[in-house]
């Protein structure tokens, strides 16, 4: 099952739309709970039982924690002098409650995802002892997106714990923002005071809701059909069997490993989105034109947005700001300045997030070598910033300067590309195999005569059509980060040419759309973390 | 609030503080940035910053940022 | 309603587009017209022209249990499993009809399963994606925009495992005995001996042997089901190999891949080779291997055995 199936998504979701305005608005939110069960059912059967659990789990901490914040309040307003004391008191006691709520959902988490990996670590260090006793090593089916619900879980309890939002005493509404049809596979992965209340709210679908939903789910299908889809061949031929090609090929399938992600994932996120579009649902971005960062630290404020908040809130600023890091921030600033001081407790925060990434991702050795990449770039480019901005003072280069931002955003990709080819790679011994095989064994000229990158399932007219479709979305994101609205600038135009937009769009996609015969249906990628 | 920009031109030394309004949303302060600047503005003013008030409004201008150390003061 | 009128406009007018670019791209050069409708992939039409001796039809246990690559390297012959899950036989009919306008095979190995299969109980999605296809059939050959540039065709790409599934998973069946004597008959869809008449015409009209089989499974293969093929290969004058009444030494233990209904590889392989042999027996088949026309196949084999 993907959304790109048109089964979903241009017969069972229109089928949807036209219950869901036939229905009384009270009954729409259920009809959408129902909706998003039965489609949870359809792909993860009886192991939907794990997301109900969560969602039980979340509500009714959720409430005790409120209670807790209720009583407090009232305590203190009783006796104001003892304010310090209550307010530690109930603190612990909200933390024995949290830490329960966090142990149930990551616990089913670890289960599902990470007990193989843990239990095949565990044996391989036994047998190092010389420990004649093996753990049972079993790989479970876990149920769909639950890496990304289970952040969401998490986010909501931690918020209500914050007291940043008051627990949702309806049921319901709980239940939806966990399990949204269109956010079950690939996320992303919302906050609880992003989408709640929309997704109660049971409003009518208009015809402009109708229009915009399909323009965005359409601009999706071209990103997907016709780039992504039809650099899987190429990708999955030469990453799987790297030896066999020349580092020209390898090269080329690095880059197509990247583009392929960028377009599977925006483009499911532009079908998930879409599809809230529908119901007045604004599900938030996940991308923001990521290529024209001009750092990887910038670059992951800009790709998978919602993930890299996620950690940035609930990990980051927690660990960097508790007390015993402020202290070692103290000690350290004295010790190296107020430049590099407070880099300490902030790389120490940094790697606890992208070991998380990393592990976030999927229990293997690539992914948590392409967290631990991460975090080495982003370090660095912290500590070197200074001297960089000293040199370029020096040889008097202005950072502003339109192009030294294309030569960032260059180096900046450069560096993702790499990234993604660990993240791709069957092991990081493969990805190094790799990489020393593009550095060393480049040999473009005589790759091209050789005919090679005609032996891995594309053609010349494959690779004419990738090239168009990738300056049409150039242009796209281009505009966008120019601030343009460009869909808003679209429906501003009239009937005629709107239209020849749309039939242009819609035309390009079932022609050249990488599907049917002599392609092989693609898996989502980002719904396996 | 002087005091408050001249920490923040220390950090950054090449954006104008007095009338940059996206300070986050804009990336003139990235995370690791907004940790010095939360070492200095507590050692500085004598306020702790929780994680929670690390939200990109409180942020995003100096004049909200004197706001919020002027809302933590009380 | 006007909005209503105007998004009736819209696909109206999006459908007449649709309708000529179909027309267009029918008429493209060298277009193989698939007027079917099947969900298969057709993945025979990669091979090269005139290069396939023998075809097996059928349903998953045909890729689940006959190896093409095996044969070939045993004996020499080439063959393509033509297969797709549950299929039917109208299709089996299709398939075999789309496959003889590229190949000339000497010999076609059909699934008796298929007979059995009523082909209007299909589920309800591949009734909606037949519907899909019936109302835009541009689905199929959209791709066909290609014949009309010419321009960096694709090198030679070899289809390694040649319709069959390589699966190596073993999931064992505690089933030891099936295959229950019974003098009972099994029920044909009357409208499958009407298509199995076809399949037989078509044959004959190539000068193709048609031979049935039954695969080994212990889950979709009867008794009663063995008589009734029996009957109709006896009234036809076919051969009838009931590969579930031989005793090839198929270790269910270990040579299934989900509990005795499909064959795993190391089944497969025993399967293979005695279909081999039957070819060899048949004396209508000649030995390829010496022959550099089929290189492809040498050079399909050697990834095959690295699998």
């Amino acid at each position: 099952m993907s959304y790109f199936d048109p089964i979903y998504i241009f017969f069972a979701v229109p089928i949807l739309l036209i219950i869901y305005n036939l229905v009384p608005k009270k009954v729409r939110p259920i009809l959408l709970l129902l909706f998003s069960f039965g489609l949870f059912i359809f792909i993860s059967k009886w192991l939907t039982l794990f997301l109900i659990l969560s969602i039980v789990s979340i509500y009714f901490i959720g409430i005790f924690l409120d209670k807790l914040n209720k009583k407090r309040d009232l305590l203190i307003q009783d006796n104001p002098d003892n304010k310090k004391e209550i307010k530690e008191k109930y603190k612990k006691y909200k933390k024995l409650v949290l830490i329960l709520g966090i142990l149930i959902n990551v616990s089913f988490l670890f289960f599902f995802k990470y007990l193989n990996f843990f239990a095949t670590n565990t044996n391989l260090l036994l047998n190092l002892f010389k420990i004649n006793y093996q753990l049972k090593v079993a790989k479970y089916i876990a149920p769909i997106g639950i890496s990304f619900y289970t952040l969401e879980a998490l986010s909501y309890i931690l918020d209500v714990y914050n007291e940043k939002i008051e627990a949702d005493k309806n049921i319901i509404r709980v239940s939806l923002y966990l399990s949204f049809f269109p956010q079950i596979m690939e996320g992303p992965i919302a906050r609880y005071s992003d989408t709640a209340s929309d997704l109660y709210a049971g409003n009518k679908v208009t015809y402009n809701n109708f229009c915009s939903g399909y323009q965005r789910i359409l601009y999706g299908f071209f990103k997907k059909l016709l780039i992504a889809d039809r650099l899987n061949f190429l990708v999955s031929t030469v990453f799987d069997n790297y030896a066999s090609y020349s580092g020209a090929t390898a090269a080329l399938s690095v880059i197509g490993y990247t583009i392929m992600l960028y377009m599977e994932f925006s483009g499911t996120m532009d079908i998930v989105i879409g599809t809230g579009e529908f119901f007045g649902i604004k599900i938030p971005e996940n991308f923001r034109q990521p290529f024209f960062a001009k750092n990887i630290s910038e670059f992951w404020t800009r790709w998978h947005i919602s993930l890299g908040l996620w950690f940035k809130d609930y990990i980051f600023y927690p660990v960097s700001l508790s007390k015993s890091m402020k202290k070692l921030t103290l000690k350290a600033r004295n010790l190296m300045g107020n430049r590099f001081g407070p880099l300490v407790s902030g790389a120490i925060a940094l790697f606890a997030v992208w070991f998380l990434n990393g592990l976030w991702h999927g229990a293997g050795y690539t992914f948590l070598f392409y967290g631990m990449y991460q975090f080495i770039l982003i370090l660095l480019g912290n500590i070197f910033e200074p001297t960089i901005n000293n040199i370029c003072k020096k040889i008097k280069i202005n950072r502003q300067n339109k192009i030294y931002r294309v030569f960032q955003s260059i180096k900046m990709t450069f560096f993702v590309f790499i990234g993604e080819l660990f993240f791709r790679a069957t092991s990081v011994k493969a990805g190094f195999g790799m990489l020393k095989k593009i550095f060393t064994n480049f040999h473009l000229i005589s790759t091209f005569k050789s005919g090679e990158f005609l032996k891995i399932g594309l053609d010349g007219k494959d690779y004419v059509v990738i090239f168009i479709a990738l300056i049409v979305v150039f242009i796209i994101s281009l505009l966008k980060e120019k601030n343009h609205n460009i869909r808003e600038e679209i429906n501003q135009k009239n009937i005629c040419i709107k239209w020849i937009i749309y039939y242009l769009l819609i035309l390009s996609i079932i022609i050249f759309g990488a599907y049917g015969f002599g392609y092989l249906p693609v898996d989502p990628i980002y719904a396996d973390f | 609030m002087e005091r408050l920009i001249e920490i923040l031109e220390e950090l950054q030394p090449d954006v104008d503080f007095r009338t940059t309004e996206n300070l986050i949303d804009g990336r003139y302060l990235d995370s690791l940035t907004i940790l010095s600047l939360v070492a200095e503005i507590e050692e500085e003013f004598g306020v702790e910053i929780p994680t929670v008030e690390i939200i990109p409004s409180n942020f995003n201008s100096a004049k909200s940022i004197w706001a919020l150390i002027k809302r933590l003061e009380e | 309603m006007k909005k209503m009128l105007r998004f009736i406009l819209f696909m109206s007018i999006l459908g007449i587009i649709l309708l000529i670019l179909e027309l267009l791209l029918i008429q493209a050069p060298n277009m193989n017209v698939i007027e079917s409708l099947l969900d298969t992939n057709f993945e025979i039409i990669e091979e090269k022209n005139d290069t396939i001796d023998v075809i097996f039809l059928g349903d998953s246990l045909v890729y689940s249990s006959i190896s093409p690559m095996e044969i070939w390297n045993e004996y020499g012959y080439t063959s393509f499993d033509c297969a797709e899950a549950a299929q039917i036989i109208p299709n089996a009919y299709k398939y075999l009809e789309f496959a003889i306008k590229t190949q000339h095979p000497k010999i076609v190995v059909m699934e008796a399963n298929v007979i059995f299969r009523d082909p209007n109980k299909r589920d309800l999605k591949y009734d909606i994606s037949y519907f899909a296809k019936k109302i835009a059939p541009i689905r199929q050959y959209h791709d066909y925009w290609k014949k009309y540039i010419d321009f960096g065709s694709k090198e030679n790409w070899v289809n390694v495992n040649k319709g069959f599934r390589y699966i190596v998973d073993i999931k064992p069946s505690k089933n030891k005995k099936y295959m229950k004597k019974t003098k009972k008959y099994n029920d044909i869809p009357k409208e499958n001996i009407s298509y199995l008449d076809d399949i037989i015409k078509l044959c004959n009209e190539n000068d193709i042997k048609l031979v049935l089989v039954s695969l080994p499974t212990q889950v979709a293969w009867k008794y009663k089901k063995h008589n009734t093929t029996d009957k109709i290969a006896k009234e036809n004058n076919l051969d009838f190999i009931d590969f579930n009444l031989l005793d090839l030494g198929i270790d269910w233990e270990k040579e299934t891949k989900d509990s005795g209904e499909h064959l795993n590889l190391y089944g497969a392989k025993k399967v293979s080779s005695y279909l081999g042999k039957y070819l060899k027996d048949t004396k209508m088949l000649i030995d390829h291997r010496e022959d550099s026309k089929y290189d492809d196949w040498h050079k399909a084999y050697k990834e095959y055995s690295k699998e």
